[in-house]
């Protein structure tokens, strides 16, 4: 990522690298499509581009939504009708405005992103999809186990359920296809892999994700002032833990709850 | 004011207009499936449009008023009814304490919102009183209405709210006599849904696109607030290429895999990895979300700048009816 941004340093957000599409989501949102393939280049780039709209919004802007090559823009359009903006209807005034600010030339180091800690008890009851990862990839259970605890993960994006990280960097000696057939309950705190891509459930719901383990850590929490424990663009290492230092950390959570 | 439930119905929420600014965090928008009809009944009673009401599901519900209650309510899916006399709605109703309140079923739709003066008080959770089940939070506990639950409003009501209250009080009657017509903002055709072609509608081959924009298509019983899953001639998709997720939000209209198309509502992911072929104008979308399980639905296209023109338009009436209520009661 830091080499990218040495490369780029000069150039603007929006560039012939990546040229940009931007088309109305409704009425009240315009979508900024920047790519059609997932890469940490295109991560670093919308993640920048995104920090920067935010602290330079126009009039009217509610929210962004950053996902994987796009950032979609969420706005009330009264404000924005009634803002000077140059353009005749909320979609012109917005897109222009994105226009605008995407010639600004990309800053070198602003990217606030924060590496965090997982803790994680593998296997066992915690991890039930845990052998048929290890036979997929011919590796045994502790083989799993130390190449998924020693890879560093990047956060695409959060969506699917609140909290829910999609996270790529794993080692392709873990790739697993996510299941036939989905698991009616996947309990909170479950952490996964589907293809490439390694996960978290948040919350108790449904999914197809291959289950190798479970984090004590609350992945979502009303209370937090940011509810979402992870944020695209976050680093992410997951480090090996026993069931009762799990135990001890999951009783530490439910205490300190900020309800 | 406090009501109790005595009938919860088949699924009642508390909602508001929804919660907006947590969408990054793939907290979905939620709130009102009608928002139409939402604003209408707070509108009633002199409230903002965004106080919390309550989302009744069909009808089958009921509650009984444990104070004085000044309320009104809009929507499709039930007509209140109090001392067997039918209530009219978009007006506001003052329920002596101890009036109980039913609901009988209104074949037009699905949704019914009941406003209280001041809105009903339920804690804030991520800036909005809405409730998302998936997720167990917002509104009442983050869950469904139950028997024996109690609400109560924000006890601090807004100048026309106080008028009115006085003023039916004073005259002794249940509600007076204008009403906002809600009529009038409703589509003449309520099946035939305005649409505005999305980002994807080139990954579809032509007879799809005019399948999509002639044929009827009718809404499955697979449909709740998530979305509403439609039947009818499956769409056809030329560019097979997948589609990275990306954020959608309610009235998105997205295709399955099977070619199957799917309304986005309110309780919607923020993300989706289908392609979307149009989206439903957001002056449409209240009566949609009215129609029911084997209800026709047809689209009809129309561009952006129309259905921003129509919003605006929608926008402008509404806020004509709030300055009309306020006349009515606030000597200047």
């Amino acid at each position: 990522m830091i080499r990218f941004l040495d490369m780029a340093e000069q150039r603007a957000y929006f560039s012939t690298d990546y040229p940009v599409n931007i088309y109305a989501l409704s009425e009240q949102s315009v979508t900024v499509e920047f790519g059609t393939l997932i890469s940490e280049e295109l991560l670093s780039l919308i993640t920048g581009f995104n920090q920067f709209l935010l602290q330079n919004p126009f009039p009217g802007l509610i929210t962004t939504v950053p996902a994987y090559a796009s950032l979609a823009i969420f706005f009330d359009p009264l404000i924005v009708a009634a803002s000077d903006l140059p353009g005749k209807f909320c979609y012109d005034k917005v897109a222009q405005y994105l226009k605008n600010i995407g010639q600004t030339k990309r800053a070198e180091s602003h990217l606030a992103t924060d590496r965090v800690v997982i803790p994680v008890c593998y296997g066992g009851d915690f991890g039930p999809d845990i052998l048929t990862v290890a036979k997929t990839n011919k590796l045994t259970i502790d083989e799993v186990i130390e190449i998924h605890a020693s890879g560093l993960y990047t956060v695409f994006m959060i969506g699917f359920v609140p909290g829910f990280a999609y996270m790529g960097g794993m080692d392709t000696h873990l790739t697993t296809p996510r299941k036939a057939v989905p698991d009616a309950k996947i309990p909170a705190g479950a952490v996964g892999i589907a293809g490439k891509q390694t996960g978290i459930y948040p919350m108790e719901t449904p999914g197809g994700w291959q289950i190798i383990g479970r984090t004590p850590l609350k992945m979502f929490d009303v209370g937090r002032p940011q509810p979402s424990l992870l944020k695209g663009g976050d680093q992410v290492t997951f480090k090996p833990i026993a069931k009762d230092e799990f135990n001890m950390m999951l009783q530490n959570e439910y205490e300190n709850q900020h309800y | 004011m406090k009501i109790s439930i005595i009938k919860p119905g088949m699924l009642s929420t508390v909602q508001d207009l929804g919660r907006y600014r947590y969408l990054s965090q793939a907290v979905p928008v939620s709130g009102a499936m009608d928002q139409l009809a939402h604003r209408l009944a707070n509108k009633a009673v002199g409230n903002d449009d965004g106080l919390a009401t309550i989302e009744f599901s069909y009808a089958e519900a009921s509650f009984k008023a444990e104070t004085d209650v000044l309320a009104a309510y809009s929507g499709d899916g039930a007509f209140l009814v109090f001392n067997d006399e039918l209530m009219p709605a978009e007006k506001p109703l003052f329920f002596r304490a101890g009036s109980i309140v039913k609901f009988i079923a209104n074949p037009v739709g699905v949704w019914t919102y009941l406003a209280v003066a001041g809105g009903w008080n339920v804690p804030d959770v991520m800036e909005s009183k809405s409730t998302y089940l998936t997720a167990g939070f917002g509104g009442l506990s983050g869950r469904a209405l139950r028997k024996g639950d109690v609400l109560m409003n924000n006890q601090s009501v807004s100048q026309v709210s106080e008028q009115i209250f006085d003023q039916l009080i004073k005259k002794g009657i249940i509600y007076p006599n204008w009403r906002i017509s809600r009529e009038s903002l409703l589509p003449q055709d309520r099946q035939t849904v305005r649409v505005v072609l999305g980002n994807e509608i080139n990954w579809f081959d032509a007879t799809s696109i005019i399948s999509f924009l002639t044929k009827n298509y009718s809404i499955d019983r697979r449909s709740n607030r998530m979305g509403y899953h439609l039947s009818g001639t499956p769409l056809v998709r030329k560019v097979k290429k997948e589609l990275l997720s990306t954020a959608v939000t309610p009235g998105v209209i997205q295709v399955t895999g099977s070619g199957d198309l799917v309304v986005l509502m309110a309780d919607c992911q923020t993300t989706g990895g289908y392609p979307r072929i149009a989206h439903i104008a957001a002056v449409d979308l209240p009566s949609c979300a009215q129609l029911k399980p084997g209800d026709v639905i047809r689209f009809s296209e129309i561009s952006a700048d129309e259905a921003e023109e129509l919003y605006f338009e929608r926008e402008h009436d509404l806020s004509l009816i709030t300055t009309a209520i306020s006349l009515k009661y606030i000597k200047i």
